[in-house]
């Protein structure tokens, strides 16, 4: 396991931001045990003993004492917070970026998400963050940007900002008015919903084209 | 040994609490008055915030639900955390926003996959918390959501990290709860379903526990509506009485309102 120096205190992922997946998902949210659709960016933490790095190999999951028989990979676009935010606009929310990099999202196929899942985002070592984090004023608009992932060389997804339900400044605002986010925090706020299956051993590249890679490989 | 942090004068300071309630500075020994300082949480380092949702047989009854058969865990932001004596917010617009006080165990030394035996070994001490709730934004999606559940200011926590084997067996401790002096909660940990051990055990088979984790334990019944004005305090035996104000939103955040 180990520990990023990019993510200090929280890092926040919001789920269900994929608007193909969202949409797909409307009879499911009227029925039990969601009953109706979210109102609100559904939201999740990654604790720190999750936090990994840029070509570190990711454990493979054991629940129950057993080697999982399934795991998952998602990539999100992460906005790294250059100061501290609280309550902002979504106009203002983009000027409290400091950079921008990748994150991977290991973790057990996700089954509902009714309950917090801490079985199957916990895992230690199942959030690398990185490479490098790209300045801010290098990206003139995060909704422009596009992240595809490649699992032993072969795309599995390819998730437009421009196709997330919310805009990164409208999470920014929203999120900043439920906790104040320090320096150095992070927001994944994208992630596709169709995550990609993963076996022991592949090797998981993410990136966004010529601006930021995250390199991963599962372990045995 | 009662370890608690505060500012004083500015500074923060890692002190001990004596037992006429005196504060020592464990860097040079000094006396320092109550009245002078301001109480931080008392955990320098936070890490992972677990809570536990439903854990006390009676609360499960109150909210009409079934006794969960695993546990239901919920983690929470540092950004929530404050100290003894302090202000806690109301959002504006809300019904209803209520307390839960809840033993805390505070995780001491690193492991993974720790027996239910070894268990506590690994736990440090105790402190109490107050998880506050807003009712009004629940919603059935990773429910309790980080709306409801990871607020600024709405976990308060102290006064102090007690040693655990100050404290002995916590298997049947009076767990209260006072608003504006009028005992609202009064139960005991020997309703919690699922036990410190139990808990170590659990999480610490999906993932690594380190120094500074913390494990809020759930509360019992007895949940009353909070408004700005009204001072709070949940108290443990053994362990301490956290006092917390509540304060609107708009005294809260003042410019940043």
């Amino acid at each position: 396991m180990t520990n990023n120096p990019i993510v200090k205190g929280k890092l926040v992922c919001v789920a269900l931001n994929d608007s193909d997946q969202f949409n797909a998902m409307q009879a499911e949210f009227g029925e039990a045990p969601y009953k109706s659709a979210p109102t609100q960016p559904v939201l999740y933490f990654k604790p720190h003993n999750t936090w990994s790095t840029e070509g570190a190999e990711v454990e493979w999951a054991v629940t129950e004492g057993q080697p999982a028989e399934e795991m998952v990979v998602g990539a999100s676009l992460a906005v790294v917070f250059g100061k501290e935010c609280c309550r902002v606009s979504p106009e203002e929310a983009l000027d409290y970026v400091g950079g921008y990099t990748l994150v991977h999202d290991f973790s057990l196929p996700e089954k509902s998400y009714y309950r917090p899942d801490i079985k199957g985002k916990c895992l230690d070592g199942s959030a690398p963050i990185g490479g490098a984090v790209v300045p801010a004023s290098d990206i003139a608009d995060p909704q422009s940007l596009t992240v595809a992932t490649k699992v032993n060389g072969e795309t599995v997804n390819e998730m437009p900002l421009s196709r997330s339900v919310r805009s990164v400044a409208e999470l920014i605002s929203t999120i900043s008015y439920i906790m104040t986010l320090q320096p150095g925090e992070v927001i994944a706020v994208a992630f596709p919903g169709q995550r990609a299956a993963v076996a022991k051993g592949d090797k998981v590249t993410s990136e966004i084209a010529g601006v930021v890679s995250l390199n991963n490989q599962l372990g045995q | 040994m009662k370890h608690a942090r505060v500012l004083l004068n500015g500074s923060e300071l890692d002190v001990t609490v004596e037992d006429n309630g005196q504060l020592k500075s464990k860097a040079d020994g000094q006396l320092i008055n109550e009245a002078d300082v301001t109480w931080l949480s008392p955990i320098k380092e936070p890490g992972t915030i677990f809570a536990l949702g439903l854990n006390y047989a009676d609360h499960a009854r109150e909210l009409a639900f079934e006794p969960p058969k695993e546990p239901l865990v919920f983690l929470k932001g540092t950004n929530t955390l404050t100290g003894n004596k302090q202000n806690a917010y109301r959002p504006d617009n809300i019904d209803f926003q209520h307390y839960e006080c809840e033993l805390v165990a505070v995780i001491g030394k690193e492991g993974k996959n720790i027996s239910r035996e070894d268990a506590m070994d690994y736990i440090a001490g105790y402190t109490v918390c107050n998880d506050f709730a807003i009712r009004d934004y629940l919603e059935n999606y990773y429910r309790p959501n980080l709306r409801v559940k990871s607020r600024d200011s709405l976990l308060p926590i102290g006064p102090w990290l007690i040693d655990k084997d100050d404290v002995g067996d916590i298997s049947d401790l009076k767990v209260t709860t006072h608003v504006n002096g009028e005992l609202t909660q009064d139960g005991t940990t020997a309703d919690i379903i699922f036990d410190v051990p139990f808990l170590v055990e659990y999480l610490s088979k999906i993932m690594t526990l380190k120094p500074g984790d913390m494990i809020a334990t759930g509360t019992p019944e007895g949940l009353k509506d909070m408004q700005p004005g009204d001072t709070v305090v949940c108290e443990i035996e053994k362990i301490g009485a956290l006092t917390t104000y509540i304060v609107s939103e708009q005294e809260f955040y003042g410019d940043k309102y």
